[in-house]
């Protein structure tokens, strides 16, 4: 069993990291659920990979997320920062055991639990109550929530990402910036990060915790790390990933670059928009620098992904559940026993770990660091006419900024297709896929270098608190209607059970124009000799020195994509 | 205005009610404040919204936990967080000076005064009353063997406003005896080779002083041992873990065979550095019952501690990075980056090792150590809030002793200073001083006096009475501070009762400072934001 520690920074990251959570909180219960569908019971996919087993003081075993989670104070919620699981202690016990004088206490307004949140801790109590011999059950029909008006109250009513969280969290995974004494508007760049980080011991304790998880993996296989590089956390995280990178040189690590749509309004004045522009170019050469392997992720207009979902931009809840199922997809290859080369399986097909997804995509002749993101959620059937195009076409990049249509011969691609849908609506058999997908490559117009492809069975699960971004072309189980079903214009959690799921990491030269705008406004904006944002770079602590090799680095990149590209900083 | 034509959203406050806004965002802030301050203050509960509860008595911790929104209250907070970094203490005597400064000056503001003359009397003040803590101030002098009678007041002084009194009397000696066990002569101390560590238990609230090492952390191997005596301790920074190199990205290999070979390879090199390991361990524990550790900063996968766990070696992975100073520190030996190069000489010593088991929790203790140069302190508490209290206090306490032996003198406590430099202000200073900044120089005497009086008020006494009785006895050329309980004069020096001279140069220092810049402003612009809607 190889370990995979994840870690989440930031608002985006952690509303993402939710849904993620969310999935693998949904397969374990599927896996126990005597009625559920035999490809989640026999998923043959390894969840300790993700988890931890524990106890609490009281002996209890408990099962968390290998986890660090750092956000706003307050971003929290109704949820506790010690999660609910270690506490013995009942929480009106208020008795100061160290001070004999005057007391005052200064309660902030208790935040109360949604519908949703409710409607878990009920079913907590009931099982708890039912372990312990109790006959709780005399009044249920009366205070049952309904499934119904749980999701329509999570449709509108979320704020923080703990809103639609059914994850029970270890105390030592839920870390609260506290003390930053600003707003959280003014925490907005990638200098005030920087300090806030190094800042009244709170980088010390963001690393003790992730110490703790570290030290109790055996053969830890690497770290899958999400961070919000929209503001001030990008600092956040530059800083602590200097410190990983030092205390845990060889450990692998895939890092998530993550934007709501909120983050690309437009703005009014000229001093934001060169401050923005800067701090995008500095973050990303900063984070890219820090690992082997960058997935930027985050479009402005999410809704305009696939014609079979309905999302609303503006809400981080939407938007970040199509990037944690592309996320989940992802990381089943990581959770796949590896297989001796001649065994085959019947669930799974295409292990490889993180070290071999980056060697892959990073490690290759080319050493092209950044990644593209795609997804075809729900993935199209695998049967029918035109399932060549059909599969390929429907893969929607999630990455910003990006060309379409680029012929790049040293493309190198990691598919992995789980769920699909075969010939007769049935489940797709392994090979099937297997020879569905090469199919496809080999039909397709521009055919990467090499691809690898895994492979599982098990669909994407979608649970209660799942948003209801299904517009009306999607069936129970996923699968592409050729005409709407009545009813509502969106479905969700109630009425679509499980999707199968297409994504895939590329690493091809169509990130160019991400990266040459970062470039660009670096240059416009920092380097010059009468740039406009001098003043504003300094003030986030960097010389001019510093800037122009950030600049280099990034100039870099875009040379290994591109080698025609013999940009100078003169000929700008 | 011209602004407006500029920004037609932009706001202004100008003159009077940029300076009353200052003035009021002060006050509000000492209001705050102000009940924290003194052994008689009030500890505050906070309870956040998702039922959190922290407690504090510590105006740098309430500081940070208070979103604060205005902008004058914010830069009086931050130097105040600034003044708890750089010395460790004296956040809310800060605040509280500065808010009454602000107080006293908007008298005479009000009368018509012109801030500027304030600040110059203010800037006068303020040179006058360094000078004169240089001269009131008791040297201590800090030889091999400082005065441990002295550090103990002066600890005990800080904790006592922050715990109740039994408890901070019992960690009064444990910091004393803590900063004692790692000062080095000749160097600064560094407090960060003290650890504290804290455990929950039921019931108990208890803190203790480890003359060794305390690691958060067990062995991960079912047949090490759990109590060991007389231990070779090998600090070390080694991966003992196999881990595929970046070369053979051991992804695309021909046959099986090959790819065997290779992790093969692989895992034997990682054996030989175990191998070492145990050579050392079989030399050194030859013909005698000793026993062997090993700390490591860098991971030990199963086959490796498997080896080590036959060759009866305890074995610890993924220890702090700052424990390896400290185990050095406490135990002897060197810490060793690779093993090729050790020898007997890099091992430390230990007389006792165990392991304590809570829960999931795993703690190693590392004990009997010959000349602990390092040392944790472990503090055991019944929930989460207690414990961080506890520590908080724990840490002024170190801070306090560390100032103490680094500032080489002491400063009498519990209102005496603040009385006896008040009156030195008002009879001496203000009669050598030309025109109207005398009122400045005034206004600054009075406001030091919102020590004291803050003190009698948290106290439930007559703040009029203390100030005329203290005043009065200083006049009469006793030094005396303020009895909290009766509200009568008292020595401090008789009760022992001693601040920080460091921590008290700061107050004096920064306060007049920032104080003198918000008067100083008369126009507060800010573009799109409406200030005077409360939010």
């Amino acid at each position: 069993m190889r370990e995979v520690v994840t870690i989440q920074v930031g608002s985006y990251a952690n509303f993402i990291g939710s849904h993620f959570w969310n999935f693998q909180d949904e397969l374990l219960g599927l896996a126990e659920d005597p009625q559920s569908n035999e490809v989640f019971k026999s998923h043959h996919l390894d969840m300790d990979v993700l988890y931890r087993s524990g106890e609490t003081p009281q002996g209890i075993l408990t099962y968390t997320p290998r986890l660090v989670s750092v956000d706003f104070q307050g971003s929290l919620g109704s949820m506790s920062s010690r999660g609910t699981l270690y506490n013995d202690i009942p929480p009106v016990q208020s008795d100061v055991v160290t001070w004999t004088g005057n007391i005052s206490t200064h309660a902030t307004e208790r935040r109360t639990k949604n519908l949703f949140l409710q409607s878990l801790y009920e079913e907590e109590q009931k099982r708890l109550g039912m372990e312990n011999g109790v006959n709780g059950g005399k009044n249920d029909s009366e205070g049952e929530i309904q499934d119904k008006d749980i999701v329509e109250c999570l449709q509108d009513g979320v704020q923080n990402w703990t809103d639609f969280s059914k994850v029970h969290y270890h105390p030592r995974s839920l870390y609260e910036l506290t003390g930053l004494g600003m707003d959280i508007g003014e925490f907005e760049s990638y200098g005030i990060g920087r300090d806030a980080f190094s800042e009244a011991l709170r980088g010390e304790e963001i690393n003790e915790r992730l110490r703790f998880f570290m030290e109790e993996c055996d053969h830890i296989q690497g770290i899958q790390f999400m961070v919000d590089d929209s503001g001030g956390f990008s600092g956040v995280a530059a800083e602590f990933l200097e410190n990983i990178v030092d205390e845990y040189t060889n450990v692998p690590m895939l890092l998530y670059t993550v934007r709501s749509p909120g983050s690309y309004i437009n703005l009014t004045s000229r001093k934001q928009t060169i401050s923005h522009s800067l701090h995008d170019a500095i973050s990303f050469a900063k984070l890219s620098s820090l690992c082997k392997l960058i997935v930027p992720i985050g479009l402005p207009s999410p809704s305009k992904t696939s014609r079979f979902l309905s999302i609303k931009d503006e809400k981080p809840y939407y938007s970040s559940a199509i990037y944690a199922s592309a996320l989940h997809s992802i990381s089943l290859p990581f959770r796949m026993e590896p297989l001796g080369p001649s065994a085959e399986s019947l669930y799974i097909s295409g292990a490889v770990d993180i070290n071999g997804v980056i060697q892959m995509l990073a490690g290759q002749a080319r050493h092209n660091s950044v990644a593209i993101l795609d997804v075809a959620m729900p993935a199209p059937p695998l049967s029918g006419e035109q399932v060549e195009q059909s599969l390929l076409g429907n893969l929607q990049t999630l990455t910003p900024g990006t060309a379409d249509n680029v012929e790049d011969l040293q493309a190198v691609e990691s598919m992995t297709v789980h769920g699909a849908i075969g010939s007769g609506g049935q489940q797709a058999s392994v090979s099937e896929v297997k020879d569905r997908v090469q199919d496809a490559y080999e039909n397709a117009l521009a055919r990467p270098m090499f691809s690898h492809l895994s492979v599982a069975r098990c669909p994407l699960p979608i649970p209660l608190p799942f948003p209801s971004i299904f517009g009306n072309l999607v069936s129970q189980n996923g699968e592409l209607l050729s005409s709407p079903i009545s009813g509502s214009r969106s479905r969700g959690s109630l009425d679509v059970h499980s999707i199968p799921m297409a994504a895939r990491l590329r690493s091809s030269a169509a990130v160019l124009p991400f990266l040459e705008k970062r470039l660009g406004n670096l240059r416009r904006f920092g380097i010059e000799r009468v740039a406009l944002g001098t003043e504003i770079v300094r003030s986030w602590g960097f010389g001019q020195e510093e800037v122009e090799d950030i600049g280099e680095t990034l100039s870099k990149m875009v040379t290994t994509l591109d080698p025609r590209s013999q940009v100078s900083s003169d000929s700008d | 205005m011209s602004l407006q034509v500029l920004n037609p959203n932009a706001e202004v406050l100008n003159k009077s009610a940029a300076l009353h806004m200052s003035i009021n965002a002060a006050k509000g802030l000492q209001d705050v404040l102000k009940s924290n301050l003194g052994p008689k203050g009030t500890i505050k509960m906070l309870v956040g919204g998702a039922g959190d509860i922290k407690l504090t008595k510590d105006g740098n911790t309430l500081l940070k936990e208070m979103q604060i929104k205005n902008p004058t209250a914010n830069l009086i907070a931050r130097t105040a967080v600034a003044q708890d970094d750089i010395s460790g203490d004296g956040t809310t005597s800060t605040v509280i000076f500065i808010g009454e400064l602000m107080k006293q000056a908007e008298r005479y503001i009000d009368e018509g005064m012109h801030p500027r003359v304030l600040v110059d009397g203010f800037e006068i003040a303020k040179r006058a009353t360094l000078q004169f803590l240089d001269k009131f101030k008791t040297p201590v002098v800090m030889g091999d063997e400082p005065d441990k009678e002295i550090l103990k007041m002066v600890a005990r002084t800080t904790l006592r406003t922050k715990l109740y009194e039994a408890l901070a009397d019992q960690l009064t000696d444990i910091v004393v005896n803590a900063v004692l066990c790692i000062r080095k002569p000749e160097e600064g101390i560094d407090l960060f080779m003290v650890e504290i560590m804290h455990m929950r238990h039921k019931f108990d609230v208890d803190t203790r002083l480890v003359e060794g090492l305390v690691l958060d952390h067990g062995s991960r191997h079912p047949d090490m041992k759990r109590r060991a005596e007389n231990c070779y301790i090998l600090t070390c920074n080694v991966s003992l873990e196999y881990e595929k190199s970046e070369i053979n990205a051991g992804f695309f290999y021909s046959n099986a065979e090959q790819r065997e070979a290779m992790v093969a390879a692989e895992r034997r090199s990682v054996d030989e550095r175990v191998k070492k390991i145990i050579d050392l361990k079989n030399k050194v524990c030859l013909g005698n019952e000793n026993n062997f550790v090993v700390i490591n900063q860098k991971g030990i996968d199963p086959p490796s501690l498997d080896l080590l766990a036959r060759a009866g070696i305890i074995a610890l992975r993924r220890a702090k990075k700052r424990n390896m100073e400290r185990l050095v520190l406490a135990c002897g030996g060197e810490a060793v980056n690779s093993v090729g190069d050790i020898t007997p000489d890099s091992l430390g010593w230990a007389g006792l090792v165990y392991e304590h088991v809570l829960g999931e929790e795993k703690y190693t203790f590392v004990e009997n150590v010959k000349n602990p140069c390092s040392c944790t302190i472990l503090i055991k508490g019944p929930n989460d809030h207690t414990i961080a209290q506890i520590k908080d206090a724990v840490r002024d306490g170190l801070r306090a002793v560390k100032n103490t032996i680094e500032d080489e003198s002491v400063v009498l406590g519990a209102g005496a200073f603040e009385v006896a430099a008040r009156q030195y202000l008002i009879n001496e200073v203000k009669r050598s001083v030309q025109g109207r900044a005398q009122l400045g120089v005034e206004a600054f005497a009075d406001a030091l006096l919102v020590v004291p009086k803050t003190l009698a008020e948290n106290s439930g006494l007559d703040t009029q009475d203390v100030i005329i009785s203290l005043t009065g006895e200083h006049d009469r050329g006793n030094v005396v501070g303020l009895n909290q309980h009766t509200g009568e004069p008292i020595d401090p020096q008789m009760e022992g009762i001693f601040d920080n001279y460091s921590v008290k140069r700061q107050i004096i220092n920064s306060g007049p400072v920032i104080a003198s810049q918000l008067l100083l402003v008369d126009e507060f612009i800010r573009a799109g934001h409406n200030m005077r809607k409360p939010n």
